[in-house]
């Protein structure tokens, strides 16, 4: 196969697309802090004195927060809305990041964040208010 | 501290900035939480306020009407920055996992790649023949970063960690003292100054104390109380039992050994238990003897306080009233203990006459016994 017999050759030259991408992230800032990102790969064992590399990683990072975001953002905005009674306000919804949206954005991605639903703090907490004892 | 003022300040900019007022509430009755199982707290803020930021910037484009978020829950924003802070972090731990397997130790664009491409970050499927560079990770990033509008994080950071230059003990040469012996050279750490007549004061400089190490058994007393008195915003210094001054070597006393002939004549008086008990106890009295008993009894018996558990000085006449007996008894050690019902029936009723019949003897005393303890073996 052509494509086998490439292969040796063409990791030199597809490279380009990479390394030309490398060059260009000394450009684009990105939104993580070099220092910040530099730290947490630290801490997990992988050093590197290239910037470019630390930047790879930033915005690879960012890309995904901004897809988990955009997933949850969706899922906000397919919620149908309360109902509300004045007309006007219908259309000014605030969309607020809640932990219902992102653990089902996060789910596509693998990752299970179940978040409880309230916080037990004492004995009567979650019981059906008709049914509490006072 | 420069780092702690800069988390604070950071900390309140982020409480203002990007989070909603749904998160504003919550906010000051979480802070104290968070900064408990959050172990980096600099790093760990700085993530949060990029993750809000990058957050703050997606927008879904619905008929041509951006739409974005407008306020976090304060949870959810937390969630993120933590997902966040694993992703890279596992990107690092795989590409340092794949230069190391290719014999390097430092990573490469390539492992990142790799990484990435093992996290599924990427849409394309990874092919074993195709390049790396054409792997539908890079295509990704390279396309976000053309889309995506660019946003600098926001605030100005200094280089962190801040690495505090530890200053070495100084040398000989450099203090300008001489070594005390012949084998000692000069470019060695000078020894520290032993004081020993000024105790309570504060003696040579603290630095000097702190960057020495225990040169002897004088200066370990004095660092902490030096530490405490200087760094009085540490206010967990003074409470914090293991950094408090450790005792002092001085003599302590310690009661003697009471003599063996005086507690068995005691132990027959009040007892009345057949001296063939007792001598089997000899060696077993002593050990119990310096094993203080229990509260209540040396309340019982009107023993003076003793300030911090230390032992008092001299004979404790008072504490013959108890006797502690481990030892070859005939008959079983539980049924001693008043009360105890459920002990009888284990027994054969061949037995339980003649316990009935030595029980009734120590009637008498059986109020000391009973009120040791069920802990107490008889």
């Amino acid at each position: 196969m052509n494509h086998g017999q490439q292969s040796g050759e063409a990791k030199h030259e597809d490279d380009p697309a990479l390394t030309e991408f490398l060059a260009s992230l000394m450009d684009y800032t990105p939104t993580i802090p070099d220092d910040l990102v530099e730290h947490y790969l630290a801490k997990s064992g992988f050093q590197c004195p290239d910037v470019r590399l630390i930047r790879l990683v930033a915005v690879a990072t960012q890309k995904f927060v901004a897809d988990v975001a955009s997933d949850a953002l969706q899922h906000c905005k397919a919620r149908p809305a309360p109902v509300v009674k004045d007309k006007k306000q219908q259309k000014d919804k605030r969309l607020i990041l809640t932990m219902e949206d992102l653990s089902k954005a996060l789910r596509e991605y693998g990752v299970n964040v179940k978040h409880p639903e309230y916080f037990a703090d004492s004995p009567s907490t979650g019981i059906d208010p008709a049914t509490r004892e006072e | 501290m420069v780092l702690h003022v800069m988390l604070g300040e950071l900390v309140s900019l982020n409480m203002s900035n990007g989070v909603g007022e749904g998160g504003r509430s919550q906010s000051r009755e979480s802070h104290g939480k968070r900064e408990l199982f959050q172990g980096n707290d600099f790093a760990y803020v700085l993530a949060r306020m990029a993750v809000a930021q990058i957050c703050e910037n997606v927008e879904v484009n619905v008929s041509q009407k951006g739409v974005r978020f407008s306020a976090f829950q304060e949870s959810a924003l937390d969630t993120l920055t933590g997902v966040a802070v694993q992703y890279i972090q596992s990107i690092g731990k795989s590409a340092q996992f794949y230069a190391n397997v290719a014999g390097r130790v430092e990573g490469n664009s390539l492992d990142i790649v790799q990484a990435l491409t093992d996290l599924g970050s990427g849409s394309g499927v990874s092919d074993v023949e195709c390049c790396l560079g054409d792997s539908g990770i890079v295509k990704d990033v390279i396309r976000y970063t053309g889309e995506a509008e660019e946003v600098p994080f926001v605030y100005a950071l200094p280089r962190f960690p801040i690495n505090k230059e530890k200053r070495g003990a100084p040398s000989f040469s450099e203090v300008g003292a001489e070594p005390p012996y012949e084998h000692i050279p000069v470019w060695l750490p000078a020894f520290p100054e032993t004081n020993v007549g000024t105790i309570e004061g504060n003696g040579p400089s603290l630095p000097s104390i702190q960057h020495s190490f225990n040169g002897g058994g004088l200066e370990v007393l004095k660092s902490p109380k030096s530490a405490r008195n200087s760094t009085q915003g540490e206010e967990e210094m003074e409470g914090n039992p293991f950094l408090a001054a450790p005792l002092r070597f001085v003599e302590n006393e310690v009661s003697p050994v009471v003599r063996l002939l005086e507690l068995s004549n005691e132990v027959v008086g009040i007892s009345h238990v057949s001296d063939k008990h007792t001598s089997n106890n000899n060696s077993h009295i002593p050990v119990l003897e310096a094993s203080t008993p229990c509260d209540d009894i040396n309340n019982k018996n009107k023993l003076s306080e003793s300030e911090d558990g230390k032992k008092k000085g001299g004979a404790r006449p008072q504490q013959t009233l108890l006797c502690f007996k481990i030892g070859t008894l005939k008959r079983p050690s539980c049924l001693a203990i008043k009360g105890s019902v459920q002990g009888r029936r284990w027994f054969q009723e061949g037995e339980v006459k003649r316990e009935k019949k030595s029980e009734t003897e120590e009637n008498g005393e059986r109020f000391d016994l009973a009120n040791l303890g069920p802990d107490v073996v008889i």
